[in-house]
């Protein structure tokens, strides 16, 4: 009889010991998991691809002479037209999809799966552009312009 | 009887030994994976800073940077028509930016991935820049993007034009 009592606190001994590892295990994972959304999401390549794409003399341009796109930007959130009458934001559209497209090798069988690019100004979405497929490891860059113009870039990669 | 009594005990302790052993053994495990890709993850951004470092380092440089030429002064931007200045003295540069190679390729609008020489110039898609006294295409390759600006006649006037390329500078060995 004794002899199975102490069998008992021992088994019940090692199932404390599980449990407050387990406990323990929990919260570094999810204190891990949390600022894992925060941190490493930061891309310097990101970053230098918005600042050169920004300097990208486009299509689009008045008797003074082509803009770039940060120009055509301001021209887009003012909801202006180009000096051949088209529409700016038609432009700036096109011409970021092809610069994104061709900087960026996006495919279901390459290391970067998809991307977002977004252009917000005033709450109001100008641009929003996505490609291949989203994954849960991503990194990116925000840049906010004078004119209270935002960019968010964010390219996905293979988990 | 007693004899077996106590090696049934040693028995059950050794047991119970092994198990908490492996226990923490797997716990250890797991805490080791989680801090080991958290130091790879933080490896991969510094390469990829130093990457940009440098890369910004040489596009930043007198000999390469747009400056103030296309209106108010840019970073990571290139200057084409410098560029095509330095490849005419290219041998003067050897070993000054202690890189082997620079590579500039245009990535937006590319076409015709003709290399540049001062007959195709500006339609062309890439320069080569030899910088080792030894003519290797070996080393570490690292890349970031960069304004490539030049300045162009447009219906009459002389405007300004930048494109998107890339930097890939091979250092080491």
């Amino acid at each position: 009889m004794i002899k199975n009592k102490k069998g008992q606190e021992e088994m019940v001994g090692f199932a404390l010991i599980i449990i407050l590892v387990a406990i323990a295990m929990l919260f570094f994972l999810g204190f891990y998991v949390r600022s894992d959304r925060t941190e490493g999401a930061e891309s310097y390549e990101a970053e230098s691809f918005i600042q050169t794409s920004l300097q990208y003399t486009t299509e689009c341009g008045n008797f003074l002479g082509r803009f770039d796109v940060q120009r055509l930007l301001s021209e887009c959130a003012d909801n202006s037209l180009c000096g051949d009458g088209k529409d700016s934001c038609d432009v700036l559209n096109s011409t970021l999809k092809e610069l994104v497209d061709s900087s960026w090798n996006v495919g279901p069988d390459r290391p970067i799966r998809g991307y977002d690019f977004v252009v917000n100004s005033g709450g109001r979405e100008l641009i929003f552009l996505k490609g291949g497929n989203e994954t849960g490891n991503f990194r990116g860059s925000s840049q906010v312009l004078p004119e209270g113009i935002e960019i968010f870039f964010r390219a996905y990669y293979i988990n | 009887m007693r004899k077996k009594k106590g090696q049934m005990k040693i028995q059950q302790m050794a047991f119970m030994l092994i198990a908490v052993t492996l226990f923490f053994a797997l716990v250890g495990m797991f805490f080791l994976t989680v801090v080991f890709s958290e130091i790879k993850q933080s490896a991969e951004l510094l390469e990829e800073r130093d990457a940009l470092l440098l890369v910004s380092k040489l596009s930043n440089s007198p000999e390469f940077s747009c400056g103030d030429a296309f209106g108010t002064s840019k970073t990571n931007c290139i200057d084409g028509d410098k560029v095509m200045a330095l490849k005419k003295n290219e041998a003067r540069y050897l070993g000054f930016w202690g890189v082997n190679k620079i590579e500039i390729k245009k990535s937006y609008p590319s076409g015709s991935r003709v290399e540049c020489n001062s007959n195709n110039y500006p339609d062309c898609d890439s320069f080569k820049i030899e910088s080792s006294s030894t003519e290797t295409d070996s080393g570490v390759g690292v890349s970031n993007f960069v304004a490539l600006c030049r300045k162009e006649n447009f219906e009459g006037k002389i405007e300004n034009k930048c494109e998107m390329a890339r930097v890939v500078v091979y250092y080491g060995e």
